[in-house]
């Protein structure tokens, strides 16, 4: 049998990397074309330049657009970690009447399209009087990515033991002392993964941005704009920017969870 | 030993401690006085109730109905953070993300304690339980199962509780490290001088380092006693099926007052039950008192029956031997005896004073 | 049983629900109440008819167009992708080794980047003098095809942005099955086609279905595939629901239209969740 499992696992290894490469493939193309010298896209570039990278760091609208992306990110981040946190006890560690039913209703955000949603949002909004904003693009984003932390975090609940707050208990804490010493450092790779999760999926996020955002724009519904019309090298410049940032923030936060397990282990 | 002017004062007190979950009774009606410095064990099969019964006395239940008082006063209520107990996990509960010294001063260091006066006391107790000095740095989880033991065994120590209990923490370790643990458990008890409560399904275990075993059956204590008596006078059947295999008759009063055997026919001579109007009773008798007879050879009761198989225990050898219907157990030393065939016609013997007659 | 009040799990689930409440729950209802609202106009709660619906339904309304298109989008998308990302999470269970978690990371970062930026990066690709034309141009080829701004081009896209989806969901379902169960199997003769039909599909159902649910109710409210590689050739239902909310600024049809949608996707998603042991799934084995 091993012939063929060798078989089957080229053939696995070799469509995952074929997968792989298409997946990535348009960020690429989205790289080259912010390297090009001329306003518009020719393959094979005729000239490299990184005038339109220049452009884009220098531009003040896209500085502003980026304070209000990242004022937006991190505030879903702080209010969605907690509200979430909580989430997860309520998902993966308590027994209570209901439990189950939660499970489901904590995950319909995540089972229904975004765009109807940020229309429903407009629409809710509106009803109620309140003027759009990046204010309510925070709310918006909170309601889908509130969820996903949930899971994120609950994942890692599931493996936590729960004698070891019992057993702190016996020996002498306060309820709070459990928390402080025992339940949050070992629920912490969970919630800071989660975290990572809700900036990184706050900022790149259109479809909300879009409806309930109102006047103030973000990274994404800027290029989404100015793809439409109006397109100049400085939207994929700032797109590759973008990834790059993404990328950067998941590999240090991915660093400080795995250096932070490393210690706990190896000391 | 004069019973009543040495006994100890009772550290704990239980009275028809009850514990109920929805129609789920696990624990019913327990009486019980644990006496300071004492090492009791509650032994019970799975769902006996002891487990609940634990928890209660820590702290992380609470009873349905009944008193738990501790040097006299009512700690029903009393959460397991303020009681001067201990629980020592099966799991052991060590926290994974601290070191060995950092698990063992973890009491120390919520009451308060400044660093170098922890440090000096888990060092010391690491010398109690015989852990190297350079293990304070470890990582709790690179220790071995034995060495794990000892730190929830330091820990648990550490502040000093009046009362440690002990929820099978030897149950998942291999035979030869069992041991070891047993006997230094026990030796950590004297050492203390610290009561112990300490539940187990091994009746073995609980032999070896009780002061008094206490039996548990579907939530009630069927019997409280040293080894010795639960050994030698078991309460009913139960408890005394509990200790290991055994041959069990049952009989009945005939008019004239003789014991005939019920499911082995014959009349049997026995030391009267405990409860003398009884009409049927059970007769106990331990391998190792039930005799193969040589030739010639009398005992007060005598059976016949065919050998049907031969078992090696280690130092003692097992033959299972058919008796009408019944299957007789008879164990003897090895090299006692000359070697016998399966099939050959034997007779078996057993003295009254040998057996226990118990009521149930 | 833990030692805290029983209710501490209610209490914990209490930020979470209001949340949902606000800016789920309370949404979804002002749509419905939207849809019954006097057509173009604005004044819900205080009117109600059933133009709205009527209108959708009318068979000579071209909107049952959108909606067949989003539905056959959809649905290509599921069956697609669940051939597409089979072997990928079967290698991520059993192949991958330590590699897995790198691998996984690979497939995760997309979800991060805007689907704009990656959506565009495909129009770059395939736009005449992009990446694909002008590489088949500078060897001599004649050019690229002319794929962009059909409707073929969005499912591309669509499996394209889908995927991660149908992947996950199936992943955690193959992590269902034991590995021991399979060597068993093998060692009592079964081929391996009957282990797989036997064993494998049955055991990582539930992750399967979950990932096929999430990718056709995602699927069917997908815009952003139609509008950037699509061009004008294909309007989508959430389109057509952007469209009467902004540019005809008929918010009760928008709504009737948005309520449809979400009755299809609900009805769906119960009856997946009821079959649904989410513990299992996520970790407490």
């Amino acid at each position: 049998m091993n012939q063929a499992q060798k078989r089957n696992a080229l053939f696995i290894s070799v469509w995952t990397a074929i997968v792989v490469i298409a997946i990535y493939l348009p960020i690429v193309c989205g790289a080259l074309a912010s390297l090009s010298k001329g306003r518009y896209f020719g393959f094979p570039v005729r000239e490299y330049s990184i005038e339109w990278w220049e452009k884009t760091l220098d531009s003040f609208e896209i500085g502003m657009l980026t304070r209000t992306s990242f004022t937006v990110a991190l505030s879903v981040t702080l209010l969605s970690v907690v509200i979430a946190f909580f989430g997860a006890l309520a998902f993966a560690r308590y027994e209570w009447k209901g439990r189950r039913l939660f499970q489901k209703i904590v995950l319909l955000p995540i089972f229904f399209p975004q765009p109807v949603l940020g229309l429903a949002l407009l629409l809710w909004f509106s009803a109620l009087g309140i003027q759009t904003s990046w204010i309510t693009a925070v709310f918006a984003h909170m309601v889908w990515i509130v969820p996903v932390v949930t899971l994120v975090i609950a994942i890692q609940v599931y493996g936590f033991d729960p004698t070891l707050e019992e057993a702190a208990y016996d020996l002498g804490c306060t309820r709070f002392q459990v928390f402080r010493e025992i339940t949050l450092p070992l629920l912490w790779p969970g919630i800071w993964s989660g975290m990572l999760f809700a900036f990184l999926l706050s900022w790149g996020n259109f479809p909300l941005s879009l409806y309930t955002a109102g006047a103030d724009s973000t990274i994404p519904k800027w290029l989404y704009a100015k793809m439409v019309a109006g397109y100049t090298p400085m939207v994929p410049a700032l797109g590759t920017m973008s990834t790059l940032g993404a990328a950067l923030a998941l590999g240090l936060g991915g660093l400080v969870v795995y250096l932070y397990r490393r210690r706990q282990e190896g000391r | 030993m004069s019973d009543d002017a040495k006994k100890p004062k009772p550290i704990l007190q239980l009275v028809g401690v009850r514990k109920t979950f929805g129609d789920f009774v696990a624990v019913d009606r327990i009486d019980l006085d644990v006496r300071q410095g004492e090492f009791l064990t509650i032994v019970g099969p799975s769902g006996s109730g002891k487990t609940t019964l634990l928890r209660m006395l820590a702290g992380m239940d609470v009873p349905s109905e009944g008193n738990i008082t501790l040097h006299g006063e009512l700690i029903n209520d009393v959460p397991p953070n303020k009681r001067p107990t201990c629980l020592v996990f099966q799991s052991l509960a060590l926290f994974p993300h601290k070191t060995v010294g950092d698990n063992i001063e973890f009491p120390l260091k919520v009451r308060g304690v400044d660093k170098e006066t922890r440090k000096a006391r888990a060092l010391e107790l690491m010398r109690v339980v015989r852990l190297p000095e350079s293990y304070h740095g470890k990582n709790v989880m690179k220790c071995s199962g034995g060495e794990k033991q000892r730190v929830a065994l330091a820990r648990a120590l550490a502040y000093d509780p009046e009362v440690l209990f002990f929820d099978e923490p030897l149950s998942a370790i291999d035979y030869k490290l069992k041991k070891v643990l047993e006997k230094e458990l026990k030796d950590l008890h004297r050492e203390t001088g610290k009561t112990f409560i300490y539940i187990t399904h091994s009746l073995e275990e609980a032999m070896v380092m009780s002061d008094r075993i206490g039996v548990m059956r579907a939530g009630r204590l069927v019997q409280v006693g040293t080894p010795e008596q639960i050994y030698a006078e078991p309460a009913d059947r139960f408890v005394s099926e509990f200790v290991g295999e055994v041959n069990v008759i049952e009989v009945a009063r005939g008019a004239d007052g003789a014991w005939t055997g019920v499911d082995l026919p014959g009349t049997y001579r026995i030391t009267p039950p405990k409860d003398t109007a009884a009409e049927r009773a059970f007769v106990v008798v331990r391998p190792e008192f039930m005799r193969l007879l040589a030739e010639g050879e009398g005992a007060d009761n005598c059976l016949e029956g065919k050998i049907y198989n031969e078992y090696s225990l280690g130092s003692r050898l097992q033959y299972q031997v058919h008796v009408g219907q019944k299957v007789m157990l008879v164990e003897v030393p090895r090299g006692r005896l000359a070697p016998l065939q399966i099939d050959a016609t034997v007779r078996l013997g057993f003295d009254a004073r040998d057996a226990i007659v118990v009521g149930n | 049983m833990a030692f805290r009040l029983p209710t501490a799990g209610t209490r914990s689930a209490i930020p979470v629900g209001l949340l949902l409440l606000l800016g789920f729950a309370a949404p979804l209802v002002a749509i419905v109440a939207y849809s019954f609202a006097t057509p173009r106009s604005f004044d819900v709660f205080t009117s109600f008819t059933l133009e709205n619906y009527a209108g959708i339904f009318d068979v000579e309304n071209t909107v049952w167009l959108s909606f067949l298109w989003s539905g056959l989008f959809a649905l290509a998308t599921v069956v697609l992708l669940a051939i597409f990302a089979y072997p990928i999470a079967y290698g991520l269970n059993r192949v991958f080794g330590r590699w897995s978690s790198l691998v996984s990371i690979l497939f995760v970062f997309p979800l991060f980047v805007s689907e704009n930026v990656r959506l565009y990066g495909w129009v770059l690709f395939f736009i005449k003098n992009g990446v694909l034309d002008g590489s088949l141009k500078a060897f001599g080829f004649e050019g690229g095809p002319d794929v962009l701004f059909t409707p073929g081009m969005i499912l591309a896209g669509m499996l394209y942005t889908y995927l991660p989806f149908m992947l996950f969901p199936m992943t955690l379902g193959l992590a269902m099955v034991p590995g021991d169960l399979i060597d068993a199997a093998r060692d009592l003769g079964a081929g391996r086609f009957q282990i797989w039909r036997e064993i494998e599909l049955p055991l990582a159902m539930p992750g399967i279905l979950i990932g096929m649910l999430l990718t056709f109710v995602l699927g069917i409210g997908a815009i952003a595939e139609a509008k950037i590689l699509g061009g004008q050739s294909v309007i989508v239902i959430a389109h057509d629901i952007e469209i009467a909310f902004t540019y005809s600024q008929n918010w009760p049809l928008g709504s009737a239209l948005a309520v449809v949608i979400t009755g299809f996707i609900a009805v769906l998603t119960l009856a997946v969740f009821g079959r649904l042991d989410l513990d299992r799934l996520l970790g407490r084995r």
